[in-house]
């Protein structure tokens, strides 16, 4: 079985002002192909610097990473990653925005917005291709983040905390698309999150990491059949899920705790 | 929806700009009242003090001077004017490509930069002279004395918008596997366009100064000649006139760098007032 992602013993130590500081000590982590997979750990545990080096914008101490069953270095392009910040570019409508990545590639003008225009309903952003980013709510900024991800077509997404500027209510609605979506584009998404409840909504397997330095300490297969919704929170098994999780989470920031 | 916003935004478009306007005006009374004030105490003074006009004229001799030689100024206007416009572009042709240089690589940066300031020490009113010896009478020492003046605020605001770019943006891009070039087109070069004009605001104003210095030195047209000229005569009225209308270029200049920002990056302003909650 070849993974889309798998990291062994992976390890980043930074150098802070001249002395070093471990922030990941043996990540072992995998994504099956067209794999739901969430990472939940405390602030500052490294799962951001995690994110960087599988996208390719950062480059492991020691370890072996590999993309597809392919070491290498080369990664930058090949995988999709939304970041914290939506970042998108003020001088630029929704649809520009969403077209960068097809841009970069050298698709055509023509062919970019006959693609983007495809899925701009599916995003909630039809008639607001001309709009800019300042005149959108958060959470239309944010799809519009994520249609410039998908539109650039790779087939690994890595999602940092996505929904973490929305109520509620807007995150339960975009739960249920980017379910929807993922279910319809066979893509793999490793998604960080602090929200127990939406990792077990969303995902096939939930990663717990350690304080830093972070590695994985728990991995647990959520079992609850699809099509999931919120209302589900409450079922047994859910709950189950939950507390299991919740224990693996509070153990680790006892276990700091106690160091400190 | 975007239908129905478009139909609510239709007929307040009509009654925003006359708003807009409103507000503007609003915004020049109080250096018109200024202006109106201080004008009104000179010419009070000059009556009361019976002040003669070649030491100091009274704003209504300037005001007479400025329409009795109105052709005669406007000859020389014409002449300062192309010197600033060609002066000016050529400084933005040549600091943006400087910039843009300083910006992509650190080696040039390294060796291009210390020039660059170097440059602004040159003693104008020294070199000028050689100016003349070296490229002529005509258009042209002006030209550079103006460029001279004027490329350094545009090299340096658009040094810093280019270093300002977010570096996640930068990121961002490289994750979608963009180079080095689609980096700098696509988010450096838009990042830097507001402190451009930053620049270019202050070297159009500094670029009417630099064209008076490069008529003193030699020449036989624009107002700085003309008051050159005029001073000796005891036309010190006419003196006046020629430095109200350089005020007028330098204010109009401004602006119109200004009304040109507006049409260029209207993002800008836009996302202005979050920047500033932000902070
Ligand atoms: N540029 C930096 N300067 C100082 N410390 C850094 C820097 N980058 C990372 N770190 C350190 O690395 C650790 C991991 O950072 P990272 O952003 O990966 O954490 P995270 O798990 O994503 O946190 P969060 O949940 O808050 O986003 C942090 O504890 C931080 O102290
Ligand atoms: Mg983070």
């Amino acid at each position: 079985m070849r993974y889309a992602i798998q990291t062994i013993g992976l390890s980043k130590t930074l150098t802070l002002e001249g002395r070093p500081l471990d922030v990941l000590r043996g990540v072992d982590f995998h994504a099956n192909d067209g794999e739901f997979v969430s990472i939940i750990g405390p602030s500052g545990c490294g799962k951001s610097t995690l994110l960087n080096i599988i996208a390719g914008l950062d480059s492991p101490t020691s370890g072996v990473l590999s993309l597809h069953g392919r070491a290498g270095s080369a990664r930058l392009g090949s995988v999709g990653y939304m970041q914290q910040k939506d970042l998108l570019m003020p001088w630029r409508s929704v649809l520009d925005n969403a077209v960068l990545g097809l841009e970069i590639q050298g698709v055509s003008r023509r062919e970019a917005v006959s693609r983007a225009s495809e899925h701009l309903g599916r995003f909630g952003l039809d008639g607001f291709e001309a709009s800019y980013p300042h005149e959108l709510s958060g959470g239309m900024r944010q799809r519009a983040a994520f249609l410039r991800t998908v539109l650039a077509g790779q087939d690994v997404f890595l999602l940092d905390e996505p929904f973490g500027a929305l109520d509620a209510l807007s995150r339960s609605q975009i739960h249920r698309w980017l379910t929807g979506l993922w279910e319809s584009m066979n893509k793999t998404i490793v998604l960080v999150t602090h929200d127990v409840d939406e990792a077990i909504l969303l995902s096939d397997r939930v990663y717990v990491m350690t304080a830093r330095p972070g590695s994985m300490k728990t991995v647990q297969r959520i079992d609850i059949a699809r099509p999931r919704s919120a209302d589900m929170v409450t079922t047994p098994r859910f709950v189950d899920l939950k507390s299991a999780l919740l224990t693996s989470i509070r153990e680790d920031a006892h276990a700091h705790e106690i160091a400190v | 929806m975007s239908a129905e916003m478009s139909r609510r935004a239709a007929p307040s478009t009509k009654r925003r700009w006359i708003e807009a306007a409103d507000e503007r005006a609003r915004r020049w009374l109080p250096a018109l009242a200024i202006a109106l004030g201080i004008l009104a105490i000179w010419e009070a003074l000059v009556w009361a003090l019976d002040v003669q006009t070649w030491l100091l004229p009274a704003p209504s001799d300037i005001g007479i001077a400025l329409y009795q030689d109105a052709s005669l100024l406007w000859t020389h206007t014409r002449a300062t004017l192309s010197e600033i416009v060609v002066g000016f572009g050529l400084a933005l042709a040549c600091g943006v490509g400087l910039a843009a240089a300083i910006g992509l690589s650190r080696t040039l940066e390294r060796a291009i930069y210390p020039f660059v300031i170097a440059s602004q020490t040159i003693p104008i009113i020294v070199i000028a002279p050689m100016l003349l010896i070296w490229v002529g009478y005509g258009l042209a020492p002006k030209v550079i004395v103006v460029a001279l003046i004027s490329f350094f605020p545009i090299v340096v605001n658009m040094v810093d918008g280019l270093k300002s770019v977010d570096r996640d943006m930068v990121s961002m891009m490289r994750t979608l596997g963009a180079s080095r070039w689609q980096v700098f087109f696509k988010a450096q070069a838009p990042t830097s366009l507001p402190y451009l004009f930053s620049g270019a605001r202050v070297a159009v104003a500094v670029s009417v100064i630099g064209a008076v210095i490069g008529e003193w030195v030699g020449s036989s047209e624009g107002l700085g000649y003309l008051m050159l000229r005029s001073k000796p005569q005891f036309l010190t009225e006419r003196v006046f006139a020629a430095i109200a209308i350089l005020s007028a270029l330098g204010v109009g200049l401004f602006a119109t760098v200004g009304a040109v920002e507006r049409l260029a990056i209207p993002w800008w302003r836009a996302t202005r007032g979050q920047r500033a909650n932000e902070i």
